[in-house]
């Protein structure tokens, strides 16, 4: 039903999409793969209008179509569930269906009757959603229902969906498949953009894989594998899980007891958690975003107020004391926001590296920076971490989302530290850095360092932990051994339901 | 004290709270549908001032308040137009650019008056309405019901805003596109369009409260509106971005400073104390902003330009 | 963020309202220049001797051959040449000297109400050698201080002010309008007939704060027992406050009224609207309700520019303070001929002033 062919977007200095061809079949899931800036974003906002090729046609049904907006997308019966959810969050599930669709009665509105259709669908699909509740209130997957619902309404017969599960539990994530399958079963093609490798097996019919704004393959996903489709994105062998030898579990290193800490809008983000890692193992937090776990992640590094309960590292009390105070008790801490508070992006790279230890007598001569002490130990870690820089006066965002992550990685393991606090670690990094990321953080595992990894990305929890707590609504609601935990009761636990 | 409880004074005050509360009423209320679709014009007060001038220049000429109140409704419409080019089209920084259509405004209206008129001449205002049977009702009727059309015309667009705002698509396309525009445009809602339509209708709501200020004063003046637009657009956030919100707010801004008058004409408060009472009506309305303000959000895209794709 | 957006506002609303406050402060003082209707002022007549001969003691700037270097004055205000104001008061006042004198040059920078282009104004004027710099508004005092000891071949004039800051070159020069003020209140009184006058004012210094108490005393001289409501808006230049300020008056029950600053233009309508009587000053008041308006009092600063200019020419060249007044002609009560007052009033006004002339009446001050 749909054919783009010969695609090419350049944007200034990038190629984002390279005389692309895709196709996509009435009642099939075509899957889109690839890294973060392959160009699967961009040749869908080609698709739905967001954006114009600079060469190449799309053809729906065998005619040739010109997509200009996002009207003329869904005047073809285009529908797209965006990554980051298009709704208005002020406004009810009935009025954001209904948002630029011809009211029936003119002027005014007509809610009432949109609510009827919202139900009707809802109850086909199995999309169950208050029309009259509005959206802020509503859980992260109940507004993919909405957003859903939106295609639906508008009678999309092709459905973008790009990177539906990124936000939701392991179930929640069943049920929208089978939501998805019910849409194929209709006659309707989507279209799913994911890097979950799992889950693109799971779902796919056909799988293309992108890089670096060409294709790279294009395979049915039978006979297809994790580590074939890794290839293809990466372009070489890929190790998805690191070798993990063993390794002594020491004493406590962090201790948390009765955490509380308020969120950014004054609620109370954690409430009263508790939680012990050991020195050489990691403990994986799994969690839906927004669970806390930024707020915890930012309390024990002291960058935010601990209202209640105490925080201890290396057994010393380290609660609501200042950040460089926690760090020179030991604590070593990955941000979440790689540029946001994890490095100055104007910044050059080894002044990012000295970032933290710009008072330590080692880079000081005469109360002055001694640039030669500085240049050495910079050329080493950015050696050690291997940091693709093309020097190291280079500022830090001109560098890959990998790499900047490697040169925090450096600064922060450089002295190491008792307990490393690392927040969503690989989160839009490629696969190459992943691995190698992932692999450092195994080394410094065996190098007695206890280590806190969150990360929403289920995958990587399993691969890389030793136990498996999970966060939710501020609280740790279970611990699980690795070696006995399953994907299952850990997505029961992330929506809530208690392990007995 | 007790002199302000007798009937008199008491209904001189509210009826001159009311009529203190009109143009910042009419002016604010036009406010709310700019900033509700993301857009803050802070060149409400000089909009004022040249819907003032032309409503007042057109009244002296003409002799017809009518002809008046049209002017300074194009006024108002071709200055929200330059407004919406710079704040959505060009995309300008809006905490600055409306600073500048107010400067505009408040030397062009100057000039214009220097050149065209220069000593202040009386016009005639706009007709009285009494409502016919409430305006008989005692003291009620004389404190609500005796006053000229454009007060009627101003509380009148309170409900019409509310309905508009709440209950039509054009309404619902505005409150989308204040809050997400991105939203809004991925399902074909037009967000040019719509903030153009929000920012000349605050154009030209700013105006009719210029050109009603003039009028019903019957006089101009340099600096007539004394920057009631800024108060204007402090009340849309006392308001928090709501009709019947802003209403209270200027209600409340317009009783006290009659309040104030009264008290100071009957020598309530001491003559000595008289400039620091003058400061009361900004300084509970700013504390009002303040305390009420801040339980409500503000549209989530206020103030942001929107561009497509990113 | 959206903390941050209220906060900021506040301090926007909060700048504007200073600014509104201290702004327009100094230009308050409205001045007419209409030709009087009826004058009682004493005779004006009396012409400067020495303005005919300009003398080689003047600045520096024209010590060759006096008589044909033209003298020149400029002048820095704050608002427009043609307000039929403030501005227009000292501006008319100047060009009289000029048709008197015959060989003046005028320069005028007007619209100034930003005191930082007031003060480049007035240095560039002295820097290019004027006689006489005219700061032409009080808010002005400052630079004013800052720029005269830079040119001491330099005469300046500053009002309305009473202070020349010990500089031997800067005059300043003000209005007792406390003498007009006594003798509209005189009227006031014997007009009424509640008892009660309303009197709006703009804050509570200077200019007006010298006319409301002399209006003020002069009511109550008149009638010890008359009501005088005196309401200071707060403001120089809110307009529809001070006509809401009226309409309290009339609530209040005041049948006269009588306002000071610019912001009465519109307190003006409402007396004609409620029927009540209306006194002016700073401005012949007449065309704003010809109907009601009794009486203005007009100010002529030609009296002392008269005065200043001999002054200059003997080689003195500041350290006075000059007040216009009614003995001196700068101030003219100027009656409406469309009102017609009773003859016992206009005595009444009649003796007043000849008692603040010739000293047996005092206005309080």
């Amino acid at each position: 039903m749909l054919e783009m062919r010969g695609i090419t977007k350049r944007f200034p200095g990038v190629l984002a999409n390279h005389r692309v061809d895709f196709t996509v079949n009435a009642g099939e899931v075509h899957t889109l793969l690839g890294e973060n800036g392959a160009g699967k974003s961009t040749l869908m906002k080609i698709l739905y209008g967001l954006y114009q090729a600079d060469e190449g046609e799309i053809f729906l049904s065998g005619e040739r179509v010109e997509i200009h907006s996002p009207t003329d997308a869904i005047a073809h019966n285009i529908g797209m569930i965006h990554q980051h959810f298009m709704l208005v969050e002020t406004l009810t599930v009935a009025e954001n269906v209904a948002l630029g669709l011809p009211s029936n009665r003119g002027l005014r509105t007509d809610l009432d009757a949109v609510s009827e259709r919202i139900e009707e669908l809802a109850g086909r699909y199995g999309l169950a959603i208050d029309p009259g509740a509005v959206v802020w209130q509503l859980a992260v997957g109940q507004r993919q229902r909405v957003e859903i619902i939106k295609a639906l309404y508008r009678d999309a017969q092709l459905l973008i969906l790009d990177e539906p599960t990124a936000v939701l539990t392991p179930q929640e994530v069943d049920q929208l498949f089978v939501t998805l399958r019910q849409m194929t079963d209709d006659g309707r093609g989507l279209i799913f953009i994911s890097h979950k490798l799992h889950e693109v097996l799971a779902l796919s019919d056909r799988i293309t894989v992108l890089r670096q704004g060409t294709i790279t393959g294009q395979v049915p996903v039978e006979g297809a594998t994790r580590e074939s489709l890794a290839l293809m994105m990466v372009g070489r062998q890929v190790k998805l899980a690191p070798d993990k030898p063993p390794v002594e579990i020491g004493e406590v290193a962090l201790e948390i007891r009765g955490l509380s800490v308020m969120g950014d809008r004054g609620d109370k983000a954690v409430r009263g958690l508790n939680l012990e890692v050991h020195a050489g193992e990691i403990l994986g937090i799994a969690g839906v975003s927004g669970n806390g776990q930024r707020e915890m992640a930012q309390a024990i590094a002291g960058l935010r107020q601990a209202t209640a309960g105490s925080i201890r590292i290396g057994g010393v009390e380290t609660t609501n004391h200042t950040p460089a105070d926690v760090r020179k008790n030991g604590l070593a801490y990955v941000t979440e926001g790689r540029l946001r508070d994890g490095a100055i992006a104007d910044f050059s790279v080894s002044e990012n590296i000295l970032l933290i230890d710009h008072t330590d007598k080692r880079y000081l001569k005469r109360g002055l920076l001694d640039f030669k002490a500085i240049k050495e130990h910079s050329l080493r870690l950015v050696d050690e971490y291997a940091v693709k820089t093309p020097t190291i006066d280079t500022p830090a965002k001109n560098l890959s989302g990998g790499n900047i992550q490697k040169m925090i990685l450096a600064r922060e393991m450089s002295g190491t530290p008792t307990v490393l606090v690392a927040s969503q670690p690989t989160r839009g990094v490629d696969i190459g850095a992943a691995e190698y990321i992932h692999k450092r953080l195994v080394q410094q595992r065996a190098e007695n360092t206890a280590i806190m990894m969150i990360s929403e990305d289920l995958d990587e929890v399993f691969a890389l932990s030793d136990r498996i707590a999970v966060i939710y609504e501020g609280q740790i609601i279970g611990i699980v051994d690795r070696q006995t935990a399953t994907r299952e009761q850990i997505g029961l636990m992330m929506a809530g339901v208690r392990p007995e | 004290m007790s002199e302000f409880f007798t009937q008199a004074v008491l209904i001189a005050a509210v009826a001159s709270g009311i009529r203190l509360a009109v143009p910042l009423l009419l002016a604010s209320l036009g406010e709310t549908y700019g900033q509700r679709s993301g857009v803050l014009n802070l060149g409400v007060d000089g909009i004022m001032l040249l819907g003032a001038f032309g409503g007042y220049y057109t009244v002296l000429k003409t002799d017809n308040v009518w002809l008046g109140l049209a002017m300074g409704i194009g006024v108002g419409v071709i200055l929200g137009l330059v407004s919406a080019v710079i704040s959505v089209t060009l995309k300008a920084e809006q905490g600055i650019s409306g600073i500048g259509i107010y400067l505009f405004g408040l030397g062009m209206s100057d000039l214009l008056f220097q050149k065209l008129v220069g000593t202040p001449l009386p016009v005639g205002s706009f007709p009285k309405l009494d409502i016919p049977g409430l305006s008989d009702i005692p003291i009620l009727g004389e404190m609500l019901f005796r006053h000229s059309i454009i007060v009627y015309v101003a509380f009148g667009l309170v409900p019409i805003s509310m309905y508009i705002i709440n209950r039509t698509t054009f309404g619902m396309n505005i409150r989308a596109v204040g809050e997400n525009p991105e939203a809004a445009d991925s399902l074909g809602v037009s967000v040019v369009r719509i903030r153009y339509l929000t920012v000349t209708i605050g154009g030209m709501m700013a105006g009719i409260a210029g050109a009603a200020l003039a009028i019903d004063l019957g006089i101009f003046q340099q600096n007539l509106t004394n920057a009631q637009g800024f108060i204007a657009i402090a009340l849309v956030y006392f308001g928090a971005w709501r009709p019947a919100g802003v209403m209270a707010g200027s209600l409340l801004y317009g009783f006290v400073n009659s309040v104030v008058l009264q008290f100071k004409t009957l020598g309530i408060i001491p003559r000595s104390w008289s400039d620091i009472a003058a400061m009361a009506p900004a300084i509970i309305t700013i504390l009002a902003l303040v305390l009420v303000a801040r339980r409500f959000r503000q549209p989530a895209a206020l103030t942001k330009p929107f561009t497509r794709g990113t | 963020m959206k903390k941050r957006h209220v906060t900021w506002l506040a301090l926007v609303l909060a700048l504007m309202m200073v600014l509104v406050a201290c702004g327009d402060s100094t230009d308050g003082t409205t001045a007419g220049t209409d030709a009087p209707d009826e004058t009682t002022a004493p005779d004006e007549t009396t012409a400067p001797d020495e303005t005919t001969a300009p003398d080689d003691t003047a600045p520096s700037t024209d010590t060759t051959a006096a008589s044909a270097e033209p003298f020149r004055i400029a002048i820095v205000a704050p608002s427009a040449s043609n307000d039929l104001a403030f501005t227009q008061s000292i501006v008319d006042a100047v060009n009289v000297i000029k048709s008197e004198m015959g060989n003046v040059e005028v320069a005028v920078t007007d619209g100034t109400f930003i005191v930082e282009d007031a003060a480049a104004a007035i240095r560039g004027y002295a820097s290019e050698g004027y006689d006489l710099v005219i700061a032409h508004g009080s808010q002005y005092g400052g630079s004013l201080q800052e720029i005269a000891p830079d040119f001491p071949d330099v005469s300046f004039a500053w009002g309305t002010a009473a202070d020349t800051f010990g500089l031997d070159n800067v005059y300043s020069y003000e209005a007792a309008s406390d003498e007009g003020g006594y003798v509209m209140g005189v009227m006031a009184a014997a007009l009424s007939e509640t008892g009660t006058i309303g009197i709006v004012g703009p804050i509570e210094v200077g200019d007006a704060k010298l006319y409301v108490d002399g209006f003020e005393a002069g009511a109550k001289a008149q009638d010890p027992g008359a009501n005088v409501n005196i309401n200071y808006t707060g403001s120089f230049s809110d307009v529809a406050l001070a006509s809401e300020a009226a309409q309290a008056h009339a609530a209040a029950g005041a049948d006269v009224m009588s306002g000071t600053a610019q912001m009465v233009v519109g307190a003006v309508g409402v007396a004609d609207e409620v029927g009540a009587l209306w006194f002016g000053t700073q401005a012949n008041q007449t065309s704003l309700a010809p109907s009601i308006v009794v009486a203005s009092q007009v100010y002529h600063w030609e009296v002392i520019l008269r005065e200043i200019i001999a002054n200059l020419n003997s080689g003195t060249m500041g350290g006075e303070i000059y007040t216009i007044n009614l003995a001196n002609g700068g101030e003219v009560i100027e009656f409406n001929p469309g009102y017609s007052l009773p003859d016992e009033v206009r005595q009444l006004a009649d003796a007043a002033i000849a008692g603040i002339i010739d000293g047996s009446v005092s206005t309080g001050q």
